[in-house]
């Protein structure tokens, strides 16, 4: 017994010193189910390729955050983990995330890399998240539909008074078929689509450093006003108003909505999935002309104290290079590096082009409450929209709104 | 009972009373693991809660004690004393509505009769579907697009344009109690049958012979001799209302428009939408006080009167 635990223990010192630094070493990394079609391809083709492993856990959307929460606390959080961008701050403001400002400086193309991304990564002059997956909001429209309508199929609408006046041809089709569709009781779906619908026209729903609430605003109203009257003129399905998200791509794949404001993710999803629809990609408009986009997508963030940080480095060099970059391209994500998005995408449907270009010029709002103020279904943001959209009292709903905002901000913990 | 009684009772003898003492250690260890169970999966997570509730506790980052300051915060949390009102009100209507359906049910079943069985099992099937799945199959069966009843309705021609129930206060609400209903009067309907039949029947005859009609029988006889299962049936209906949250969350999401944010979805959205743990314990100590409170209140309305056993 004594011989066989000297041995063991020889063992283990031979290991521990031999192979010592040249040791392979496998770091955890997280990522939210959105990623769960890119995220396997990626880390697949980082392992075969290198010494060191990644082990790649996927988590519900809506659970990702509480279960990392709980980990950090049990100090059994991943190394690393692909983060909702709009996180980032409030993750950083936390302390709970590595300062990875020198690195990220030193990468010789931090210039190129998506704005929208690094600015939520940014906290306080220091960066704590850099872009790994991006997705770009857009206008897409049924083709077929348009054709039967007596529209050019193959122009989209490039202003509002395009989009109601092409909504209300193709509802005169009839039947079942509708001119518009948005999730009318989905706080998130919302920031993504509608926004930039204002944006485009040059307002904005928070200041810049997010420390104000700017919801009174003429091009909020003038947006507003636009899906109010298309509601009004029964353009828009009656489930609209009570769908939390359920719908927001399903009921466009269904093949009976005219135009519907979406994500770059629906172009993959309708080639793989709905192959027989046939849709166009264009900018969400604003007012009278001039587009805007949301950049969303996802922040690779480390975890404060991990000793895997050179695995987790070498893992994001590799996703960064064009083989990187292409990879995450074919299976759902935009390139999130301005400098080889052209050449990532060559090879993939042309519509990718416009929701890169969109990604490129996209806005993403900066706020450490961001969950509370736009996500949670009970928030002020979701309040809103429903009951401006669909409701009796704009001016009382966008009040109300301003108010509720502007105290969760002032509440926030100010570090 | 009779031996404890007895025991009891009997003059106190040093022999005796060792007995008693040896006997009162095996009951104890009778119910040890009953007590472990409790120590582990009761009193200890509530010791957390209560310790949890003093601090300011954010999911990620560092803790503080703050003494009281989130019990302070409640009292100003008009929010979280909305969603308590909404708790109350949807507590007494689904109650009053459960006892409306299942008192006649278990009058109905408690009797042999024909195919007895049969309708038993039918009334007390959705007793053994959870609430998130029977939350989700009403959230289908409510969908004013691709749902039962509203596409229903306007193909037959009842209604001439789809009508969306969950998008108003009123009939998202009653959509909501008429699920529950569904879903609880089964069981209920068991617990008030069964103190149907512990009813004794020659109670029933006497008051026949003595010329008491139905209703006299009812409120005289059944109705008294009921009180302890109508208290346990009532407790359990007004301490699963006031936790009510599933199907709030998984039909409603709290709407429309913030409407029906019952207490247990608020702590909820403030442990895990705001990430304020330590908010949420003292949330939920608040509701665990109210809730202790009530059901001491319930028992005591409904104690056993002097001289009726």
């Amino acid at each position: 017994m004594r011989n066989l635990i000297a041995k063991l223990t020889l063992a283990a010192a031979v290991l521990g010193s031999g192979l010592g630094t040249a040791a392979a070493e496998t770091a955890n990394i997280w990522v939210r189910a959105d990623g769960s079609n890119f995220m396997p391809r990626i880390v697949d083709a980082y392992n075969k390729a290198h010494t060191n492993q990644i082990k790649l856990d996927i988590i519900p959307n809506a659970e990702i955050i509480p279960k990392y929460g709980a980990a950090a606390a049990g100090g059994t959080a991943p190394d690393a983990l692909s983060l909702d961008l709009i996180y980032t701050p409030s993750f950083a403001a936390a302390g709970q995330l590595e300062d990875i400002t020198d690195w990220a400086k030193s990468l010789p193309y931090f210039a190129s890399l998506s704005p929208a991304h690094v600015k939520t990564g940014t906290y306080k002059d220091h960066i704590y998240g850099l872009p790994f997956s991006a997705d770009a909001s857009v206008l897409i429209w049924n083709k077929k539909l348009f054709k039967q309508a007596g529209l050019d199929p193959e122009k989209g609408p490039a202003n509002w008074a395009e989009i109601a006046a092409d909504a209300e041809k193709v509802n005169a089709l009839g039947g079942n078929i509708k001119g518009f569709y948005f999730s009318g009781n989905c706080g998130g779906c919302n920031i993504f689509t509608f926004t930039p619908l204002i944006w485009a026209s040059g307002g904005d729903i928070l200041s810049e450093d997010g420390s104000k609430a700017t919801l009174d605003s003429p091009q909020l109203r003038g947006a507003i006003d636009l899906y109010r009257s298309m509601v009004k003129k029964d353009l828009v399905p009656a489930g609209a108003q009570t769908d939390t998200g359920a719908n927001f791509f399903a009921a466009f794949a269904a093949g009976n909505i005219g135009i519907s404001p979406s994500g770059a993710f629906a172009i993959g999803a309708l080639n793989t999935q709905y192959p027989d629809i046939d849709y166009g990609v264009t900018f969400l408009p604003g007012k009278d002309s001039g587009w805007s986009s949301f950049a969303g997508g996802d922040n690779f963030v480390v975890t404060k104290g991990t000793t895997k940080l050179p695995v987790v480095k070498e893992f994001l060099d590799f996703a960064y290079s064009l083989e990187g970059q292409t990879i995450l391209a074919k299976y759902g994500s935009l390139p999130v590096r301005g400098d080889i998005a052209k050449e990532a995408l060559k090879d993939l449907d042309p519509r990718y082009q416009i929701a890169a270009e969109a990604m490129a010029k996209g806005k993403t709002p900066y706020s450490v409450v961001f969950n509370d103020l736009i996500n949670s279904a009970n928030g002020p943001w979701t309040q809103m929209i429903n009951e401006v959209f669909f409701g009796d009292d704009v001016d009382g709903a966008i009040a109300n709104a301003q108010e509720t905002m502007q105290s969760i901000i002032d509440q926030a913990p100010q570090k | 009972m009779a031996i404890i009684t007895a025991a009891t009772t009997a003059p106190p003898s040093a022999h005796k009373r060792a007995g008693a003492a040896r006997q009162q250690w095996i009951g104890l260890l009778y119910v040890a693991p009953a007590v472990a169970l409790v120590v582990v999966f009761f009193l200890i997570p509530l010791g957390m809660t209560a310790w949890m509730s003093l601090h300011n506790w954010p999911l990620m980052g560092e803790h503080s004690f703050i003494g009281l300051g989130n019990y302070v915060a409640i009292l100003r949390d008009t929010r979280f004393w909305n969603a308590l009102r909404f708790t109350a009100y949807y507590t007494v209507i689904v109650t009053i509505a459960i006892f409306v359906v299942a008192f006649p049910l278990a009058l109905f079943v408690e009797r042999p009769r024909p195919l007895t069985n049969l309708y038993r099992t039918m009334f007390f099937m959705p007793a053994v579907v959870g609430f998130a799945s029977a939350s989700l199959l009403w959230s289908w069966l409510l969908n004013v697009d691709s749902g039962l009843f509203s596409p229903a309705a306007y193909d037959l021609g009842l209604i001439d344009r789809k009508f969306n129930l969950l998008a108003t206060f009123q009939p998202a609400f009653w959509s909501i109690i008429a699920m529950v209903v569904w879903k609880v009067a089964g069981f209920t309907m068991i617990i008030l049958m069964a103190g149907l039949q512990s009813i004794p029947q020659d109670l029933q005859e006497a008051a026949v012979i003595d010329g008491a009609g139905p209703f006299a029988r009812f409120r005289a006889i059944t109705l008294p001799l009921m009180r302890r299962t109508l208290a346990l049936a009532l407790i359990l209906s007004v301490a699963g209302s006031i936790l009510a949250f599933d199907q709030f969350y998984i039909i409603l999401r709290g709407g429309p428009r913030n409407q029906t944010l019952t207490a247990v979805y608020w702590i909820f959205n403030q442990s895990f939408v705001s990430f304020k743990l330590g908010y949420g314990a003292a949330l939920s100590m608040v509701l665990l006080v109210i809730l202790v409170a009530l059901s001491l209140v319930q028992l005591w309305l409904l104690r056993k009167p002097e001289g009726l056993d």
